[in-house]
């Protein structure tokens, strides 16, 4: 009789465990995300981690959450999202210092750069390498807001002894030679330069083909207007439609070289922008990924 | 004494055998009935959670199957084949592997990935060298990936193979009128010695007047200002004029010869299908 209650008491027990909806928990909701994460399905572990942030009660938990939902954001690219979360996890967590590295880059990358100066003033540092990478983050800063004297203290503290940043160290000094060289071109003289001979204010502004593909039309336009003053006087109507596009033409190349000024210093600019971000990251990712 | 010993045994039993199976079991109920109300988002999550809550084989199958379904049914056919190339494991007999290597082929065709779709057709037989790989599926997967690269002679070859094997009547196939493909290289040439030659051979005769007609009103200014002395404006309206527009009409024949031989092998191809579809359901 009492090996039938025993049976009867497992019965009950599998069917209850069966069919009772199972209690989520913050801890194994979190695993599952994780879960989700490394089979590289990102959108559906946002989505669990989302719908996990009404159970997160204690600091930690949040911590957590804002750590991973930052990660998964910065893992797809989505980097305004990344420096929000990252950068609101506290300094009790295990993830602090990971968290505030990537969150002050993100900010940095997506073009906040006062914001990410004070970030980056108040990373943690553990130990010299940190101490170096945060010099080296700052120093990367200085440079991309082209602050060069901030870039000379920071770049004090670079000892070139660490293995994960001493490539970076010295790009940053190539960039810093660089940087301080560029020539300040005038777009003034570059529209002066055109007004006296079209196409040769692109070449001052480094843009050579341009000013040559600038330079061939505006000549054939001139030849056409003086051979219609030459042959059919100041008021044909040849003289006066080749003269009128030859003036467009004439005036359009200066406002071209102007500008030509400007969007070659914005490539430039660009340019070595990307190479210091480049450079700022890989020690990040190396350090603490 | 030896009834509370029973009774912590039972719980302690009970509580292991049916804590993460009933999970599992509760998940993968909760994942159908989501997909069954077509909430095939949430219900792809569902069946992650019964992978996650380490359950049998037979219901980890079962949300595997239920997860590339979902997956199917949202389109995303791309990440249905890199699911599928986690879960293809030796866990399962196999049997069921083969059953999983044929639904990641069509995700991969489905996907648009043509090549990976014939190459996991390829490996197929050395996989599972004991069991039979072709199915009517696979052999319809072969030949649409075949003629979408457009290896027809090998796509002729897989459907002649299908029509036998179905008992059809093989002279009957499309294959035996490819589509037939104009060459670039020759509208190109016509395109320069025959002004507006390379837009006809294209099939454009408006676009081929058009560009005999501007390519004329350059030389004819062109030549006109030449033998009224304007050797400038003969140069530099004319002889520009025809030149561009002579240069353009070239890369324009070529670009409408390109889209005329995709136009054909679309066409093809639809066809193909159609007639590949018939061949399996009969």
């Amino acid at each position: 009789m009492k090996w039938l209650h025993y049976g009867a008491l497992l019965l009950w027990m599998s069917l209850s465990g069966a069919y009772a909806q199972p209690p989520i928990s913050f801890g194994r909701e979190w695993q599952f995300a994780q879960y989700l994460a490394d089979k590289e399905a990102v959108t559906e572990a946002v989505y669990v981690l989302e719908r996990l942030e009404p159970l997160a009660q204690t600091n930690a938990q949040r911590d957590s959450l804002n750590y991973f939902r930052g990660w998964l954001a910065y893992t797809s690219k989505d980097l305004t999202v990344a420096h929000r979360k990252l950068l609101s996890v506290s300094a009790t967590s295990p993830f602090y210092t990971k968290s505030r590295y990537f969150g002050a880059y993100c900010l940095a990358f997506v073009g906040n750069r006062d914001s990410a100066r004070v970030a980056m003033q108040t990373l943690p540092t553990p130990d010299s390498t940190f101490r170096e990478l945060k010099a080296l983050q700052l120093g990367g800063l200085a440079l991309l807001q082209r602050r060069y004297a901030d870039y000379e203290a920071q770049r004090q503290s670079f000892t070139y002894r660490s293995y994960a940043l001493v490539n970076e160290q010295q790009r940053l000094n190539r960039y810093d030679s660089t940087l301080r060289a560029e020539k300040r071109r005038s777009p003034l003289v570059a529209g002066l330069y055109s007004a006296a001979l079209p196409g040769l204010g692109k070449i001052y502004a480094g843009k050579t083909k341009q000013g040559i593909a600038a330079f061939l039309p505006i000549l054939s336009l001139g030849l056409l207007t003086y051979e219609g003053l030459r042959k059919d006087g100041p008021r044909s109507a040849r003289f006066i439609g080749f003269g009128s596009l030859f003036t467009v033409f004439y005036v359009g190349n200066i406002w071209g070289s102007i500008l030509s000024v400007k969007v070659k210093r914005n490539e430039f600019r660009r340019e070595y922008d990307n190479k210091i971000l480049f450079d700022m990251h890989i020690p990040v990712r190396n350090l603490l990924n | 004494m030896i009834t509370r010993f029973c009774l912590i045994c039972t719980f302690l039993c009970a509580t292991c055998l049916t804590n993460g199976q009933s999970l599992a079991q509760w998940w993968l109920q909760q994942a159908d009935s989501l997909a069954g109300a077509g909430r095939f988002f949430e219900a792809g999550i569902a069946y992650d959670r019964v992978g996650f809550e380490e359950a049998d084989s037979a219901a980890r199958l079962s949300a595997v199957f239920g997860k590339v379904h979902c997956l199917k049914q949202q389109g995303r056919f791309a990440p249905a084949v890199q699911y599928l190339n986690g879960e293809v494991t030796n866990i399962y007999p196999d049997s069921v592997l083969l059953v999983l290597r044929h639904e990641q082929i069509t995700c991969a065709y489905l996907a648009g990935q043509f090549e990976n779709a014939l190459s996991l057709l390829e490996r197929l037989p050395y996989l599972h060298p004991d069991r039979p790989t072709e199915t009517p599926l696979t052999r319809v997967v072969r030949i649409l990936s075949l003629n979408e690269l457009q290896r027809w002679p090998e796509a002729g070859a897989a459907y002649q193979q299908l029509l036998a094997q179905a008992g059809a009547d093989t002279t009957k196939t499309p294959y035996r009128q490819l589509p037939r493909l104009k060459s670039e290289q020759k509208a190109e040439r016509l395109s320069t010695f025959i002004p507006g030659g390379g837009q006809f051979y294209a099939g454009k005769p408006g676009e081929a007047i058009l560009s005999i007609l501007v390519q004329s009103a350059g030389l004819y200014f062109g030549v006109t200002n030449f033998l009224a002395g304007y050797y400038l404006s003969a140069w530099g309206v004319g002889a520009a004029l025809f030149g561009s527009f002579h240069a353009g009409g070239i890369r324009r024949s070529q670009n409408l010869v390109k889209e005329y031989n995709s136009r054909q092998v679309r066409q093809f191809n639809e066809t193909v299908k159609k007639e590949v579809l018939k061949q399996v359901d009969k």
